[in-house]
């Protein structure tokens, strides 16, 4: 009997030894991947303008950002080139990629996934989102299972840019799905099939979707044993539940942000939100055509003051639309606009302002951050003598004024201005519907729209950033819009998170996160 | 009593329809359309994609149309899918609604079984200790928003104690057992329900010494009958009318009265639901969510007024 009773004990010792290391893994990790600007819960492909961060999880696109969103790298695509004139490109596959299902990936997958992104009766935002015009697509074709050939008719010399945005469907699988019921199909949310990391698991409506990671997953098998991106109805609710543990990972706002980062358990990811904010002006008032009133808003408003005291330091004062550095020229042929209220209220008494008008200014804006520094603005522009009333509305009464060009005569908004993915079409006629069909702000500037038109057909690099510098120069010599700040944007991490990484992409990205090599310690 | 239910019954169907009509009217007003919604103003949209969305959602077709095809699925049991993720109408409002139906059910719940009880304690002893405390409650839960009292309550105790999730309806990490449903119930339920019963102590309290001091009241004294007898058989259940029609009003709150504690607990109920509706102009959704809650409100009348017969030997309606 003790004989029977030791064996006993040394398999039941056994046991409980083997059943950890069993179970460890990489671990279980719980974030709200949809909060903040860059979230879109629910999204599918190309049926949101933000969510990449988590649907690059499931979808691979053909190429990617790098994680600081600098430069392109591969992933479908193991190399790309076009012919002189930028109309038709060529789009090297890899090989050794396979769907979740096990199907394996070819350029039939890449033919099927960009004429439905671009077909009209998908509807689908693609084409918008990644500034590709769907007329301009003369074919998509494959050339043999690992080649894929994209005929344009106009040059497009950033075509690899826009690739960032086609995530690839699986054709075997879709292929039944008529475009107009794509977005309806339940296929996104009960079994759907990509080549990214992580493929489906579990999906709660409203509450959390669940993924596992990928057998076949072309850079090895992913680390953590599930992925689950848990819903919120807003920030303050994914954040409590990050203080209480019972989560990994949420976005944070900046004064939310420093408040967690002076703790010890929490890893801040910082980066550049690529979104400029600024002031534009609606021209079609004629006041605003006078350079010196569009000036006299920027030396009125002590915008470093603003972004060190009010932003605490989360923001940074910028020359022009460019969010960043490189798309600016040299310090000294810029005018920084220093806070300069004498200066000010000289230029607007030149100009004829009448202090006792009242200008509204419209935003979409509703958290604390732009809240606080409307409310410093509007305290600085008093100062001089302008009388401002910030006035929010919500996204599509917002949008349903501002891109008609009418009812608004300023507006404190953001757009996301990065090398890849500038604004262009806010500058030119037809840009959008506005009701004069004059460009947004209701003027033309012949010597930017030029520029515009060089740099948008400009393929060489350098050059082309070379462009985007000149007209930064000439939007800040002529002020013709009222530019702010760019801003940081964070996320948290508990510190238990191993080899995590997370980016501020505008709407997610994607970029990236080498997310097959996160695990949870401890 | 059954003719007049089906009166009852009948008359809501016009009313339902003028309902439908003036919300899709309405909707027709607000400034913006989904189209817009999709629009994030810090990235682009091009005009030819925000046509070719609102071809797709039949928003290129005169109002009337598409008033006349909504109704007309309607009467074919087919709510239609939401325009802003494409699902199901009405299995969303389902799940939505099961969601907050729990919530809101439960809370209520408590605040009838304790602020009714709770009521009839104060009011049974006018400027006591006890009246003065939990008037002092009262105010203060009526007063006090459920986002106010929401963080505090997650900050104690589900930051601090970690007694309870900070929200969500089941882990999300396991299969949830009924012991985790509770456990994720208690907390938002708890909180919700502290309006419901300061609101109902609040009318009980003031119904009871209404009626204390009525004639019957001071007759059934006259007579001689016990104190208890007094207030158990002619005080109270006198008291309880008023009370049932502030109960039997806050019927539809069990469809879309929880909005901010949806919000702070990540409770996915209907309340949430309706703010997404009209946020991203998903007109399907808002008509469907508009449908139901009318519904409701029709049916919630109808059974407020069935309950006073119950209530009331009084009220007869044959």
């Amino acid at each position: 009997m003790p004989k029977k009773l030791l064996v006993l004990l040394v398999v039941m010792l056994l046991l409980v030894a083997l059943a950890p290391a069993a179970a460890q893994g990489g671990g279980t990790l719980v974030g709200a991947f949809d909060v903040g600007p860059g979230g879109a819960p629910k999204a599918i492909p190309y049926f949101d303008t933000a969510g990449r961060t988590w649907l690059s999880k499931i979808w691979t696109p053909l190429v990617t950002w790098n994680a600081d969103i600098s430069e392109l790298e591969p992933q479908l695509a193991k190399e790309w080139s076009s012919n002189d004139d930028a109309t038709l490109w060529t789009f090297k596959l890899r090989d050794d990629v396979k769907f979740h299902d096990g199907e394996p990936f070819t350029a039939a997958d890449v033919v099927f996934s960009l004429k439905l992104a671009i077909n009209p009766e998908a509807a689908t935002q693609f084409t918008s989102f990644s500034g590709l015009a769907a007329d301009s697509v003369v074919d998509v074709r494959a050339v043999d299972d690992y080649t894929v050939e994209i005929e344009l008719s106009q040059p497009s010399p950033r075509l690899p840019y826009i690739m960032v945005f086609l995530w690839i469907l699986p054709e075997h699988a879709l292929k039944d799905v008529k475009p107009a019921e794509y977005q309806n199909s339940p296929w996104f949310f009960t079994n759907p099939v990509g080549t990214g990391p992580f493929m489906h698991d579990e999906y709660q409506a409203d509450q959390f979707w669940a993924l596992k990671p990928n057998p076949y997953y072309w850079k090895g098998v992913p680390k953590l044993n599930r992925l689950i991106n848990r819903y919120f109805a807003d920030e303050t609710a994914a954040i409590l539940a990050l203080e209480s543990g019972e989560i990994q990972f949420s976005y944070a706002s900046g004064d939310v942000a420093l408040r967690l980062a002076a703790e010890d358990k929490y890893q801040v990811f910082p980066g550049p939100s690529g979104v400029t904010n600024y002031f534009i002006f609606n021209y079609r008032d004629p006041i605003f055509k006078d350079v010196r009133v569009r000036q006299a808003f920027l030396y009125a408003i002590d915008r470093k003051a603003i972004t060190e005291t009010v932003l605490q330091g989360t923001a940074e004062v910028v020359p022009c639309i460019g969010a960043f550095p490189s798309m600016w020229p040299d310090a000294s042929e810029l005018n920084d606009y220093a806070y300069n209220p004498d200066l000010a209220r000289r230029l607007l008494q030149e100009a004829g302002w009448d202090s006792s008008r009242t200008v509204e200014i419209v935003t979409y804006y509703t958290s604390q951050f732009h809240l606080d520094a409307m409310a410093a603005q509007q305290a600085y522009l008093a100062d001089v003598g302008v009388n401002i009333t910030p006035l929010t509305q919500d996204v599509p009464t917002y949008n349903s004024y501002f891109y008609t060009g009418e009812n608004w005569a300023i507006s404190y908004r953001g757009v996301a201005a990065n090398v890849a993915n500038f604004p262009f079409n806010f500058y030119v006629k037809g840009g959008f519907e506005t009701s004069d069909q004059m460009p947004l702000m209701g003027e033309e500037f012949p010597e930017l729209n030029d520029l515009i038109q060089r740099a948008r057909a400009e393929k060489d690099a350098e050059k082309y950033v070379g462009l985007l510098q000149d007209i930064c120069r000439f939007q800040n010599q002529n002020a013709i819009e009222g530019y702010m700040w760019t801003a940081t944007r964070y996320g948290i991490a508990s510190k238990n998170l191993v080899d995590f990484y997370w980016f501020p992409g505008p709407g997610g990205g994607p970029y990236e996160d080498q997310a097959h090599l996160w695990s949870v310690s401890g | 009593m059954l003719k007049y239910l089906l009166r009852r019954l009948l008359l809501t169907v016009p009313v339902l329809i003028a309902i439908t009509f003036i919300v899709f009217g309405l909707t027709e007003l607000a400034p913006g359309d989904v189209a817009d919604y999709f629009i994030s103003p810090e990235l682009q949209m091009s005009p030819e994609a925000l046509a070719a969305l609102r071809a797709r959602f039949g928003l290129d077709q005169p109002v009337l149309v598409r008033y006349v095809n909504w109704v007309g699925n309607i009467l074919q049991g087919d709510l239609g899918y939401r325009f802003t993720d494409g699902q199901p109408v009405g299995d969303v409002i389902a799940r939505r609604l099961s969601a907050s139906l729990t919530l809101i059910g439960v809370a209520m719940l408590i605040g009838v079984v304790v602020g009714v009880p709770l009521g009839v304690f104060i009011g049974l002893r006018q400027y006591s200790f006890w009246d003065f405390s939990l008037t002092g409650f009262s105010f203060l839960g009526i007063s006090m928003p459920a986002f106010v009292t929401g963080i505090i309550a997650l900050f104690i105790f589900s930051i601090q104690l970690r007694w309870f999730p900070s929200g969500g309806i089941r882990p999300v990490d396991r299969v949830p057992t009924l012991l985790d449903s509770l456990h994720h119930l208690m907390l938002p339920s708890l909180v919700l329900s502290l309006n419901y019963i300061a609101t109902y102590m609040r009318y009980t309290r003031f119904s009871i010494l209404e009626v204390i001091h009525s004639d019957y009241v001071r007759t059934a004294r006259a007579k001689g009958l016990g104190e208890r007898w007094v207030t158990w058989r002619h005080t109270v259940p006198n008291a309880i009318l008023p009370v049932v029609t502030v109960v039997g009003l806050s019927i539809p709150n069990l469809v879309v009265g929880a909005v901010f504690t949806e919000t702070i607990f990540s409770w996915p109920g209907m309340g949430t639901l309706y703010l997404e509706a009209v946020s991203g102009r998903d007109i399907p959704l808002l008509m469907g969510m508009n449908l139901v809650i009318a519904l409701v409100v029709l049916l919630g009348n109808i059974l407020t007024d069935l309950t006073y017969a119950v209530v009331d030997p009084r009220i007869r309606y044959d």
